[in-house]
């Protein structure tokens, strides 16, 4: 391979899976934005809760019996569902007609409480995750796709296209979004605003399952709080950049972040700027902002 | 029997009351007006029947069946339903889409269709727009959706709390006579309303004050009764005519 090649195409590449990793965290936060106008800090520990519970069953600590990996996995996706159903009933519920801005707060006391449940529970130092499959995809030269990898872009573009047609096509999701857009109406016509809160926050929570357990696979190692630090922010960027109401926007955005951050992270010189990936990314955030504020697939509003 | 009986109502918000303790009933087939001034108790009024607010004492039957407190969702599988007020339609959605969500609460979902068509024969205006926003529609097209999605649940009763609010005299007149074509297809109707150019449609006639009901009789006999005139206008007007 070309220097070019080594200098563009492989961290492209790489970028772009690691984007869908961030797309797919994204998707959580714009399903819980989109639904009732909360952006939910806690997203990246629910899920990384759901990859300690799969790590506690895959190693079959505690009182969990030794589980095969895929009963680990799911395992971990029920703890995620069930963790978003106790979230939206002890938390988001009894804050219904508070200031969204209470609730948002809120969420960040949830992510603290979760950090502090998690060191409790697998001491404050990192664990293996589980790994759901090893072994290369593809490689050639300095090009290498793990079959994790291609296992994230696959995952991430169904459940994508799914999200964008549960709302556009489904009874459920036409209901969430009535909540959100005119609470009191939706309830005149006979809907549970309750009900539909709970099922957008069980399934904010497989999604972040979801991604906790692949993003912890990829990283091979698990933490209290790692996730929040290195995936949040991208996340919340790869939501902002899609778009911030729009589904198939955080794929979207999702890719494209990975790609500027890789490329940064690989062209530009250490000494030159130090952090230069996430530097460049955050630069990219704001110029969203400043120039197009509803994200690349967003609806001007 | 009367189809709606409410007895000794009382319900405020928080621990503030506003209804002290009302009491009137609705017949069947009838059209019902509920006159006041801002701050009467008419919209706590509506909103308790829907099942908004919490009811503190007295009961509401209807049918005879005990429905004070049930939820706004039992209110309406009971037959029920309302048109709030400020229309609160769902604006991003669109004018289908909130007729389809105003039948929600239907067991007989293949029926809906015939629904939707039936509320585009009392509003053409929604017909022509049915793929357009709701948030997109003028003041008097929304105030048509509100209306036509409190139909779909194919209510009963329906309500509608300040039809004519914000529309021009010949506009609120067509939603008049469309709200008592719903009525002469069979539909009991409760209107709140502080335009006295309903009066003509109403076969029942309230005036709330304060909290309280103080007038309830036959709509022409409020006509006469220049009841009107002292409310809205206050007693010197009233001793005048």
């Amino acid at each position: 391979m070309d220097v070019m090649a080594i200098e563009i195409v492989v961290p492209a590449v790489s970028g772009a899976v690691q984007g869908c990793v961030y797309g797919l965290l994204g998707l959580g936060l714009v399903l819980l934005y989109k639904s009732g106008r909360i952006f939910n800090f806690a997203q990246a520990e629910m899920g990384a809760f759901a990859a300690f519970m799969t790590a506690f069953a895959d190693a079959g600590s505690g009182i969990l019996p030794d589980m095969p990996v895929w009963a680990a996995v799911f395992f971990g996706m029920i703890t995620g569902i069930l963790l978003g159903l106790l979230v939206e009933r002890v938390v988001v519920r009894p804050l219904f007609s508070a200031p969204k801005v209470t609730v948002v707060v809120a969420t960040a006391g949830v992510f603290l409480f979760l950090y502090a449940i998690e060191g409790f529970l697998s001491g404050p130092g990192p664990r293996s995750a589980t790994r759901i499959i090893d072994g290369d995809l593809y490689t050639n030269g300095g090009l290498r796709i793990t079959n994790l990898g291609g296992i994230i872009v696959l995952v991430l573009g169904v459940l994508a296209v799914l999200s964008a047609l549960f709302f556009s096509r489904t009874r459920m999701g036409t209901a969430i979004i009535a909540v959100s857009q005119e609470p009191t109406a939706t309830r005149l016509v006979g809907i549970s605003v309750e009900r539909t809160a709970a099922f957008t926050w069980a399934v904010a929570g497989l999604l972040g399952a979801i991604a906790g357990i692949l993003l912890s696979g990829t990283n091979g190692v698990i933490a209290p709080g790692l996730l929040t630090g290195l995936a949040l922010v991208p996340a919340f960027t790869a939501a902002v950049f899609g778009g911030i109401t729009a589904l198939p926007g955080a794929f979207v955005g999702g890719v494209v972040i990975g790609i500027i951050e890789a490329l940064a992270a690989s062209n530009i010189p250490k000494d030159i700027m130090p952090g230069s990936g996430k530097v460049i990314l955050f630069g990219a955030l704001l110029a969203v902002l400043l120039i197009r504020p509803a994200g690349l697939l967003g609806k001007e509003t | 029997m009367s189809m709606l009986e409410v007895d000794g109502l009382r319900t405020g918000y928080g621990s503030l009351p506003v209804l002290q303790g009302i009491s009137f009933s609705v017949e069947e087939g009838q059209t019902a007006v509920i006159f006041g001034l801002n701050g009467a108790g008419k919209t706590t009024t509506v909103n308790c029947l829907a099942g908004l607010l919490p009811v503190w004492g007295g009961e509401i039957r209807f049918d005879g069946k005990k429905v004070s407190g049930k939820d706004a969702q039992g209110i309406v599988k009971a037959g029920i339903s309302l048109s709030p007020e400020g229309r609160r339609v769902w604006p991003g959605l669109s004018v289908m889409k909130n007729l389809e969500l105003g039948a929600w609460s239907r067991k007989d979902r293949n029926k809906i269709d015939e629904t939707v068509q039936m509320v585009f024969g009392y509003f053409p205006r929604l017909d022509e727009r049915k793929s357009q926003l709701a948030g997109t529609l003028s003041g008097g097209e929304q105030q048509m959706l509100a209306i036509g999605r409190a139909i779909m649940s194919k209510p009963r009763l329906l309500m509608i709390d300040e039809a004519s609010l914000g529309l021009s005299p010949k506009l609120a007149q067509t939603v008049f006579q469309v709200v008592s074509q719903i009525n002469d297809d069979g539909t009991t109707v409760v209107i709140v309303e502080q335009n006295v150019g309903v009066l003509p449609y109403a076969d029942q006639a309230l005036i709330m004050e304060k909290g309280t009901i103080t007038f309830d009789g036959r709509g022409e006999e409020l006509e006469k009764s220049g009841e009107l005139r002292r409310t809205y206008l206050g007693d010197a007007a009233a001793a005048e005519h």
